[in-house]
């Protein structure tokens, strides 16, 4: 009895004291693969915080861009969500409302969150919580080719505040169309497909002609998507394309670099791509002001979150802690070229800091950023907007279009059963 | 039959049943109920419900539904006989005793065991207004072809997505029919030689009656097939422009993996499997397949 009490003792000793050897906390991390330099980064903030002695491991999964959305809803159908999840700004509030998503408000220092930038906690908050937070946000302007725009006696905005006006931006459009060298004066990246990047980058526009995806108080899009204002937005921007200022088609991604087009609306990530090839003549054009010298630009990013479903929150919270530091969202943005998440880190970054050279994208996102509609039912409203611009762009009937996108994003709102001010 | 035949019997069943059950059975049942809730990939704070019949309700009165099986008929009404006869002509022609037919063979089904994907990338260049299809036609034409935005128009993205799929689809349907073709025992063919047949005699009497049931089977494949119509479309105008390319497949998918509303796409999936399903029924019935072994 006595010898089987020694052995249970020392079992039991070995146990504790292994434990307390192995007492490793392990977090898995999902983020999505983009481009290579940042899956670089991200491995090494990894790496260099499970080699800190704090006691946690990150196991890092990365998953394919294009399919991430839809991975991720599965595991989230499943059960199966990790410690830390990288997600969509759009997509956040949809997780939000399904309760997968911890709020962050219990582990966020105040000063901490006052440091980010107001488009970040835009995209983060649903309902009053704090759900993600991202390193960068996104920029979005025209980016011209100054060698034209000189040649057309174009005056180059300076920031925000004097952009171009409405009548402005049309005139040196017609001007620079009559150049030989330029086969179509605007570039709107249709290259990219009928995706996201439909709504991220056209929706400004409808929002700066006073216009709006869906009334943002009473959640209803009837009156507003398909309102007068939208509707005069949606007849110019079909008319750039019958009157042959911008390409319905684009056979591929070089028309701007390669000067057959003079003023590219794309975002932040296509800085590098620019400059190498335009060198100095590639600079940046802030948002112009159109109807009633309203102005607006696209913002939302990446950005991370915490499943409500983990088991260890406080170490999911130290890694997130970790890489929004702002020397380590530095890292990040000289590896993708995104616009800083944190005042801080902005100041400590030569592009972006007060006159460098990406500084307009700063600006914008403290002065005209409009968030995409921030509400459960934000997959349809994107799927009926895209629908409806490509079909525009097409020649479509522009009332009746409207009319289709706001019948099908007012139908899913009723049959999800959102209730105002979710 | 006795005990250990039974056994027998059962041990080889296992394996397929349970496949079968586990991946075609169970789904559909799953399908099936959840076509009655507004079941969503991502459940809403009040989670699933039972919404009886508002899914089919909502299906009657959704355009975009009756629009994407307008034009699944309209790809079947026309891209079953061209392909099928297509088919059947290749057939004939590598079957025939010539030099290169091995390799005339294979060239032809190499488009059928490339990935879709990839093909469908590919034919978006080839249709490109700059692309080699246009450069082509200018080219014969001394100019007088003046380019064709072919999956940008209205009128010719269908069309163009419909040449593109027999392409690619008809080394399927040759192969049968060459199965098929092999099949009919020569002593046909001689004994009508001796009567004096000409060749067009000999394939309306012996060929075509003799590939009866492999043409039954390839026209019902076919059909199935083109109602499945959908990677091309997603790969190569996403059911553009203006909806002129729009399948019910696709719908199926935007309403269930981008809206996320699996109750509705359930419904949409229901409905199309029994109207498939009475198509193919149909077809059975009229082209009469004979069931016995020659």
């Amino acid at each position: 009895m006595k010898k089987l009490l020694t052995i249970s003792i020392v079992l039991l000793l070995t146990f504790v004291m292994a434990g307390s050897v192995v007492a490793q906390t392990e977090i898995e991390v999902w983020f999505h693969s983009g481009r290579g330099s940042e899956r670089e980064v991200i491995r090494d903030q990894a790496q260099r915080f499970s080699e800190m002695d704090n006691g946690i491991t990150v196991n890092l999964v990365k998953l394919p861009e294009g399919s991430y959305t839809q991975q991720v809803q599965s595991a989230a159908a499943a059960g199966d969500l990790p410690d830390v999840l990288d997600l969509d700004g759009p997509t956040i509030a949809n997780y939000a409302w399904s309760g997968f998503l911890k709020p962050l408000g219990e582990f966020v220092p105040e000063e901490m969150e006052e440091d980010f930038l107001p488009s970040i906690l835009e995209q983060g908050y649903y309902k009053g919580n704090l759900y993600a937070l991202g390193t960068f946000d996104s920029g979005l302007a025209f980016w011209g080719n100054k060698e034209y725009l000189e040649e057309v006696n174009a005056r180059i905005p300076e920031g925000v505040e004097d952009a171009w006006t409405f009548q402005e931006f049309m005139d040196i459009t017609k001007r620079l169309q009559e150049l030989s060298e330029v086969e179509y004066a605007l570039d709107m990246k249709l290259n990219y497909g009928v995706n996201e990047h439909y709504t991220y980058e056209f929706s400004p526009f409808l929002q700066a002609f006073g216009g709006d995806l869906i009334n943002r108080e009473t959640m209803v899009a009837e009156g507003t998507i398909n309102g007068p204002e939208a509707n005069a937005f949606a007849s110019w921007f079909q008319s750039l394309f019958e009157r042959g200022y911008a390409d319905p088609n684009p056979p591929g991604d070089t028309q701007f670099i390669e000067g057959k087009t003079a003023l590219a609306w794309v975002g932040h990530w296509t800085f590098n791509q620019h400059k190498n090839a335009l060198g100095d003549d590639a600079i940046l054009i802030p948002a112009p002001k159109f109807m009633g010298g309203k102005q607006a630009t696209g913002m939302g990013s990446w950005a991370w979150s915490m499943p409500s479903s983990t088991e260890h929150p406080e170490a999911a919270w130290e890694f997130m802690k970790f890489i929004l530091q702002p020397e380590e969202i530095i890292k990040m943005t000289n590896a993708n070229g995104a616009v800083p998440a944190r005042e801080s880190a902005i100041e400590m970054s030569e592009l972006y800091k007060e006159g460098g050279e990406l500084n307009l994208f700063v600006e914008q996102l403290q002065k005209i950023a409009v968030p995409r509609p921030v509400t459960p039912a934000y997959p349809t409203i994107t799927s009926a907007f895209q629908t409806a611009m490509d079909n525009i762009i097409n020649g479509a009937d522009v009332s009746q279009e409207l009319n289709d996108a706001a019948e099908t994003i007012d139908e899913e709102i009723e049959y999800m059963g959102i209730e105002q001010g979710e | 039959m006795n005990r250990s035949n039974k056994t027998v019997i059962g041990t080889f069943l296992t394996p397929a049943v349970v496949l079968l059950m586990a991946f075609m059975i169970l789904p559909f049942v799953m399908a099936f109920v959840l076509s009655f809730t507004n079941s969503r990939l991502i459940p809403g704070p009040r989670g699933t419900q039972y919404i009886g019949l508002t899914n089919y309700q909502k299906l009657v009165e959704d355009n975009m539904f009756w629009r994407g099986l307008k034009h699944n008929f309209y790809f079947v009404i026309i891209v079953v006989p061209i392909q099928t006869s297509l088919a059947l002509l290749l057939a004939i022609l590598v079957n025939q005793k010539l030099k290169f037919s091995k390799f005339f063979r294979t060239f032809y089904f190499i488009p059928t065991v490339t990935a879709m994907v990839a093909v469908a990338v590919v034919w978006s260049f080839l249709y490109h207004p700059n692309g080699l299809i246009n450069s082509f036609l200018t080219f014969i034409t001394g100019g007088v072809w003046g380019g064709v935005d072919f999956l940008n128009t209205t009128r010719w993205a269908f069309p163009a997505i419909m040449a593109m799929s027999i392409w690619q689809g008809v080394g399927f349907q040759m192969l049968i029919f060459l199965a098929g073709l092999q099949d009919i025992p020569s002593s046909y063919y001689e004994a009508a030689d001796i009567d004096g047949a000409n060749s067009w005699e000999k394939f309306k009497y012996i060929t075509l009656p003799q590939l009866k049931n492999t043409t039954t089977f390839v026209v019902i494949s076919t059909t199935i097939l083109a109602f499945r119509l959908f990677t091309q479309i997603l790969v190569m105008t996403n059911g553009g422009p203006q909806g002129s390319t729009y399948t019910v497949m696709l719908h199926i998918y935007k309403m269930a993996y981008q809206r996320l509303n699996i109750g509705y796409g359930s419904a949409l999936t229901v409905v199309f499997f029994i109207i498939i399903l009475i198509i193919s029924l149909l077809q059975r019935y009229l082209l009469g397949e004979q069931r016995e072994v020659a």
